[in-house]
């Protein structure tokens, strides 16, 4: 039994960097409709480029190499927003669909070359803190990545629901025409929540480089899945689904490789997936229709 | 007379010209891009470096007593099976004489089955051209074709003799428990077939095996269970990345085996830069170390060339003054590219023992290398040399 809850706690607390990334897809989702597949890759690049803080300053304290990451995240979102859906015509769905499946392999193929392939050691907090109740462990680095996780979308949820920018993207998300007639300028809410995005794509792909130790090409690819797979359990452009969904991929996928192995765990999660698809479509939150 | 002598100058030129234009081209492939990108970096720079020296040694010997440059030119394989089997198909089309590679052994089992399975055989209308693999080591696959030839360390004989050594100088130890990465084929055979099997012909009692997937990123329920078998010697059989995520972990949650035993291809600098403090002490047997004068000249060469020295990048270099000697051996023409490719197989068929880096290397009748070895040790930020066992 201990070993039960000891795997639904890591999962959990594991699972907080997928809700991170599930925010990501499902806020460009809800505002624009599309699916930014490149946004795992870019968060994990957002990652990367927070390393250039070390290279500046060799002893610098692993919270500048986390605002690093921050910055980055922005900087690429804001990146992807103009290369791949600011001069795509958006009315064609499949276009900007490519072309950010596209940027995931160029941001794919920059880091491999940039690091030659070669994992790179990424500082982390509390990472020798290790939480225990007799046999129950938590760790230190894990409980912030929850905790940092769960910072980023109370801002997220308040920046939505009690800004003036907040208001405007909800209001390009539900009726794009009518936000456009009340001079909401879309490109400018679209692009900025590209930039929201990216800057938590940074945090996110700065905490799992911390929470593993070591950030690598590899990430990529598990992380856009998983952040797929979150964001349709949680409901298409449903934030506190993605919050909701990641927790639980995150735990289901660590008691099913407990009980069942490490070969079959992806299985099960599919099957997670398809009992979504097919039983609950639009997900766990499905977003109310109509307007505020 | 001066028009003689001009005469003679003009032919003597035209010849060196002549000579100077023959090429015999050697190809390399392997991943070029992807996350096992550095493998295929650095057999390619292993190449040209070897290339280079045996050029402004003179070159390779034809047939006719002329001398050819060796041009090299390497292939992206992208270390998938499908991109592998067209690449060797597109250089099957070209005038090279022969490959070198490929660096994963998923690419590699595939690969060697579309080519000719028996030398001859009419019925089989399988690629006839030579493979010369450098680093895809896992077990028995040259086997698989009379036209594959794989210089890859034996890991039988390599873990065999780890085992038995550890048996010999440490009584103590008694328990074996496995971490092996199970959707890489390498590390997955390596585990199963080689480790597993010779630490138990050592007499260590293997007391149960965590799993986990290369891009994982938590191994916090492996671990677990990795602490509570309490082995003496815990074996891991993973490549870098995911090697440094559970030695990561071991470290968090306390475990702290007596004796950590690693995989082949993770005695690289990837290791050190992924997790040097947290491997420090793992052992690991190898069929390269800058020891020899002629593995020192080797690295240093290859470093020129933006590579660096490693069992199998050294593999590829040794490669190149293996075809060397081959080709020069079997007198290839450089004029007929399918009789001279069957020269070459027949050549590298022929072969009892090749000189490599550390020693002789002798050469089986199933196309495999027994290559001579050692066991290395993290220290620092480098691997030192623990025990020679030859």
């Amino acid at each position: 039994m201990l070993d039960f809850f000891q795997s639904v706690s890591d999962g959990v607390l594991f699972g907080a960097t997928y809700a991170l990334i599930g925010i990501g897809f499902t806020l460009v989702f809800g505002v624009m409709h599309k699916l930014n597949m490149a946004y795992a890759a870019a968060s994990v690049g957002g990652a990367y480029a927070g390393l250039l803080v070390l290279k500046v300053m060799s002893a610098a304290p692993p919270v500048l190499v986390f605002l690093g990451a921050f910055a980055a995240g922005g900087v690429l979102g804001w990146l992807v927003y103009l290369t791949c859906f600011h001069f795509i015509p958006l009315s064609s769905p499949l276009a900007t669909l490519m072309s950010t499946v596209g940027m995931l392999l160029l941001i794919d193929e920059i880091i491999v070359h940039v690091t030659e392939g070669m994992p790179q050691n990424y500082p982390a907090m509390f990472d020798d803190v290790m939480l225990r109740a007799g046999d129950f462990t938590m760790r230190g680095d894990l409980l912030l990545v929850f905790g940092v996780a769960v910072l980023c979308m109370v801002a997220l949820m308040l920046l939505l629901y009690r800004t003036r920018l907040g208001l405007a993207t909800r209001a390009v998300s539900q009726q794009p025409v009518a936000a456009r007639l009340c001079g909401i300028r879309l490109e400018q809410v679209n692009a900025t929540t590209f930039i929201i995005t990216g800057l938590l794509g940074g945090i996110a792909g700065a905490l799992i480089g911390a929470s593993v130790g070591t950030l690598s090409p590899l990430l990529t690819t598990p992380l856009t899945v998983k952040g797929l797979i979150v964001t349709v359990i949680g409901g298409l452009g449903s934030v506190p689904g993605a919050i909701v969904a990641g927790l639980l991929v995150g735990g289901f996928e660590n008691v099913l490789q407990l009980y069942r192995g490490v070969t079959e765990r992806d299985l099960y999660v599919m099957l997670l997936l398809f009992v979504f698809l097919t039983f609950r479509p639009d997900g766990i939150f499905a977003p109310k229709g109509g307007r505020d | 007379m001066k028009k003689l002598a001009l005469a003679v100058s003009l032919a003597l030129s035209f010849g060196v010209a002549q000579a100077q234009d023959k090429t015999i081209k050697i190809s390399g492939f392997g991943a070029k891009t992807g996350p096992v990108r550095s493998f295929g970096v650095n057999s390619e720079a292993a190449m040209l470096a070897a290339a280079d020296v045996i050029n402004k040694a003179g070159g390779v010997k034809l047939a006719d007593g002329s001398k050819a440059k060796v041009v090299v030119d390497f292939y992206d394989d992208r270390c998938t099976a499908e991109e592998g089997i067209s690449v060797i198909r597109r250089i099957a089309g070209t005038d090279a004489l022969v490959a070198v590679g490929p660096t994963c052994s998923n690419v590699a089992e595939p690969l060697f089955g579309i080519l000719q399975k028996k030398v001859g055989d009419a019925s089989d209308s399988g690629l006839q051209f030579p493979v010369f693999t450098d680093v895809a080591i896992k077990v028995g696959l040259a086997r698989i074709s009379e036209w594959a030839f794989r210089n890859v360390p034996n890991e039988m004989t390599m873990y065999s003799s780890v085992f038995y050594w550890l048996h010999k100088t440490r009584p103590e130890l008694k328990t074996v428990y496995g971490g092996v990465e199970e959707d890489f084929a390498h590390s997955r055979a390596t585990w199963h077939v080689v480790m597993k099997d010779r630490a138990q012909a050592n007499d260590f009692k293997v007391v149960g095996e965590s799993k986990w997937l290369l891009a994982d990123t938590n191994f916090a329920t492996q671990v677990r269970e990795m602490k509570k078998a309490n082995a003496d010697i815990v074996a891991i059989s993973a490549h870098p990345f995911s090697m440094c995520g559970a030695l990561k972990e071991m470290a968090r949650q306390g475990v702290k085996p007596k004796v950590l035993v690693g995989l082949t291809s993770s005695s690289s600098l990837e290791t050190l830069q992924g997790c040097a403090k947290q491997a420090q002490g793992i052992i690991i047997p190898t069929s390269f170390a800058p020891v020899t004068k002629e593995g020192k000249f080797a690295a240093q060469t290859t470093a020129k060339f933006k590579g660096a020295a490693d069992l199998h990048s050294m593999a590829a270099w040794e490669n190149m003054f293996i075809l060397k000697d081959v080709m020069e051996s079997e007198k290839i023409t450089g004029k007929d590219v399918q009789g001279d490719r069957r020269k070459i197989r027949d050549g590298l068929a022929k072969l009892k023992q090749t000189k490599g880096l550390m020693g002789v290397t002798k050469r089986t009748d199933d196309r495999e290398a027994d290559k001579p070895y050692l066991f290395v040790q993290a220290k620092g930020n480098e691997w030192v040399v623990l025990h020679d066992p030859l």
